[in-house]
């Protein structure tokens, strides 16, 4: 099955099934699935194979170790919400850390509250089973569910980030640390690796305890330090002469700890791991607004910051990573995109985009129609495109550059072909086919004898073909 | 957000928290300025269904009438709230489809808890053969089959079962997030702040 199969209308939300309709009498059975974000497939099978990961490698001898597609745009907030209710943006209704109002050019944050389809643990919870979620990026505010739920990324308020509230007083007692503060970069590189290593402890530390402690038939818990690690260390790791390149395979050590701990805890569940996309050293950073505005596609308000600032007459314009929407009239409050005009100006975008070359070679993998990728209640707000780029060239949706590339501090930019998904053999058999990060949350509730709900895309990883 | 009629219907055994879930759940949406009318079963007994006993028959036309208000209620925009045992399945599916925009909520509660509990005293009458026709004893209750949602108040409080109800609301289009819920102005910008912090704005 392709990847643009999946992403077929499955019909209205679901009702809830009673708990004993639909669930074959197994046994109850429980799982859980550990995220590393961002770790990409071939690093991990780097790590196993130099005994970096040693508890990986042992772990990977008793089950399946897959390289993993992850949603487009491949960013983590629209990544982990296709995790985490199996389903496209098209359906779930999330395309990015930031969007547009409707009718505006106003820029807002999608949060937890704009995730139009139900979760995995909405699932289970219907099922009379419980769920511990502890830092799954994109879910916050905390919205309240069949167990305990810490949001992640982006969270800037425990109180509003945990489920039940009662949690809160624990979670301050342990120094819980929602996120890394890349800020610290600015102190320096060390100040930041030391900030990374903090908040990997002390999550660590709290997801031991939830799992030892906490009641739960699913347990999902992830690391968001990975991430952080590879947005400005990625160039540490290719070089065996750089100053964080043993801070760096450490760090592996640390989450390899981790993984360890959980595996020994196992009593016969189902054990998942995956990361929401891979990583890959940045050469340049693109900067899409530049080339619409260079190609008259786009005109921008002076002292331009955002899209916001868009100027009249503009047909065109980007937004983070890769997504390009047309102005469409109707759609936008000065439109000025046709229908009649859309279809040949999106081809003629594509083929100005797939020209741009760097060191003599296309930057450009693919351009998606938005009908490829998307399908659901959600498409009318979707981007008309989303550029897929070559490793190397992070696509970037700043309004305020003056050249088409160049550099900036971060060296590791995210990557759609390369994520990981680890399945331990308690799951049995697997389909085969590369999986798609829309099909662990099937497979999760396939291992739990539970129903799939209608509204997931995805499909589930167990069983023979 | 505009802000829709829909019945949003509570069944299950006497004493499992209907009422109590249906009061929470009504000060939530009135809050969020939603019309909204309960319809209790107890209450309701005492006027629109006077006289009626606990033969079928009877329940299944307590039902009826309840279902007859809802469907009012809902066509004018009003959010109507029943919490009525409702024990025959089929003539819960029959108000559903004569009310359309309907929200079935089970309240599961086993009943070894609820005669335990027994918070109206009735448990103990029942099994004592001193009320006749009481459902889950000597009369039978027939469990949804595909409610919209289904809480189990032996092992959620209130308070939780309130909120995953409300929230299945808001995932169903019925009701607009509450506007506290998501991002203050001061969190947005706390939020562009560590988002700029990554390269994403």
């Amino acid at each position: 099955m392709g990847l643009f199969d999946k992403f077929k209308s499955r019909g209205p939300l679901p009702k809830e099934p009673s708990p004993d309709e639909g669930a074959p009498k197994a046994a109850k059975r429980r799982a859980v699935l550990l995220g590393l974000d961002g770790t990409p497939f071939t690093l991990v099978r780097r790590f196993i194979g130099d005994g970096t990961m040693p508890n990986f490698r042992r772990l990977s001898e008793r089950g399946s170790l897959l390289q993993m597609d992850t949603a487009i745009p491949d960013i983590s907030s629209v990544a982990w919400t296709s995790f985490m209710t199996g389903a496209n943006p098209g359906r779930h209704g999330i395309y990015g850390f930031l969007d547009l109002q409707p009718n505006s050019y106003k820029i807002y944050f999608p949060n937890s509250r704009h995730i139009r389809s139900e979760t995995l643990w909405d699932a289970v919870g219907r099922s009379g089973r419980r769920s511990i979620v502890i830092n799954v990026p994109s879910t916050y505010p905390a919205k309240p569910l069949n167990g305990v739920l810490v949001s992640g990324f982006v969270a800037v308020d425990l109180n509003k980030a945990t489920y039940p509230p009662e949690l809160v007083a624990r979670l301050r007692e342990m120094d819980y640390r929602i996120d890394v503060d890349a800020r610290k970069v600015q102190e320096s590189h060390d100040a930041l690796m030391e900030e990374i290593l903090t908040t990997l402890d002390r999550r660590v530390k709290t997801l031991l305890e939830q799992y030892d402690t906490g009641q739960w038939d699913l347990f999902v818990g992830v690391i968001t330090e990975t991430d952080r690690l590879q947005h400005f260390f990625m160039d540490a790791i290719e070089d065996p002469g750089h100053k964080y390149h043993s801070a760096f395979r450490d760090f592996y050590g640390r989450v390899d700890n981790f993984l360890g701990a959980i595996a020994e805890r196992l009593r016969g569940e189902t054990l998942m791991i995956m990361s929401d996309h891979g990583f890959t050293g940045i050469k340049q950073q693109v900067y899409l607004n530049r080339w619409l505005v260079d190609n008259g596609y786009l005109r921008l308000k002076e002292n331009a910051r955002s899209v916001e600032d868009i100027g009249e007459g503009s047909l065109a314009f980007a937004m983070d990573p890769g997504r390009i929407y047309l102005n469409h009239k109707g759609r936008y409050p000065n439109g000025t995109v046709g229908q009649a005009d859309a279809r040949p100006l999106l081809e003629e975008i594509k083929r100005g985009l797939s020209e741009i070359t760097s060191e003599g070679v296309p930057i450009v993998k693919r351009i998606y129609d938005r009908d490829e990728l998307f399908d659901g209640p959600c498409v009318s707000f979707a981007p008309d495109l989303c550029v897929q780029p070559v490793y190397g060239y992070d696509l970037k949706g700043a309004v305020n550059k003056r050249e088409l590339m160049d550099r900036e501090i971060f060296t590791g930019m995210h990557t759609q072909d390369d994520a990981t998904l680890y399945i331990s053999a308690d799951a049995g058999s697997l389909r085969s086919g590369k999986p798609h990060i829309t099909d662990i949350a099937p497979s999760l509730l396939d291992a739990m004898g539970l129903p799939v709900p209608q509204s997931m895309d995805g499909r589930s990883m167990l069983g023979r073909d | 957000m505009e802000q829709k009629g829909f019945t949003l219907w509570f069944t299950g055994l006497s004493g499992a928290g209907k009422t109590t879930l249906a009061r929470l759940v009504e000060g939530e949406l009135k809050s969020r300025g939603h019309r909204v009318e309960v319809l209790d079963g107890d209450v309701i007994r005492t006027n629109l269904s006077k006289g009626l006993g606990f033969s079928k028959e009877d329940r299944d036309t307590n039902i009826r009438r309840i279902g007859f208000v809802c469907d009012l209620l809902t066509r004018n925009g009003v959010v109507a709230i029943a919490a009525a045992i409702s024990p025959y399945r089929s003539v819960r599916e029959e108000v559903r489809k004569e009310i359309g925009s309907f929200v079935e909520v089970y309240v599961e509660c086993p009943i070894a808890v609820l005669s335990d509990r027994d918070v109206k005293g009735l448990y103990k009458k029942a099994l004592a053969g001193e009320i006749k026709n009481f459902t889950g004893v000597d009369d039978p209750y027939e469990p949804p089959l595909s409610a919209e949602v289904t809480v189990h108040t032996d092992s959620e409080t209130p308070e939780q079962s309130a909120a995953r109800i409300v929230s299945r609301l808001e995932l169903m289009g019925l009701v607009a997030a509450s506007e506290t819920a998501g991002y203050s102005e001061e969190d947005e910008e706390e939020v562009r702040r560590r988002l700029e912090a990554l390269g994403y704005v």
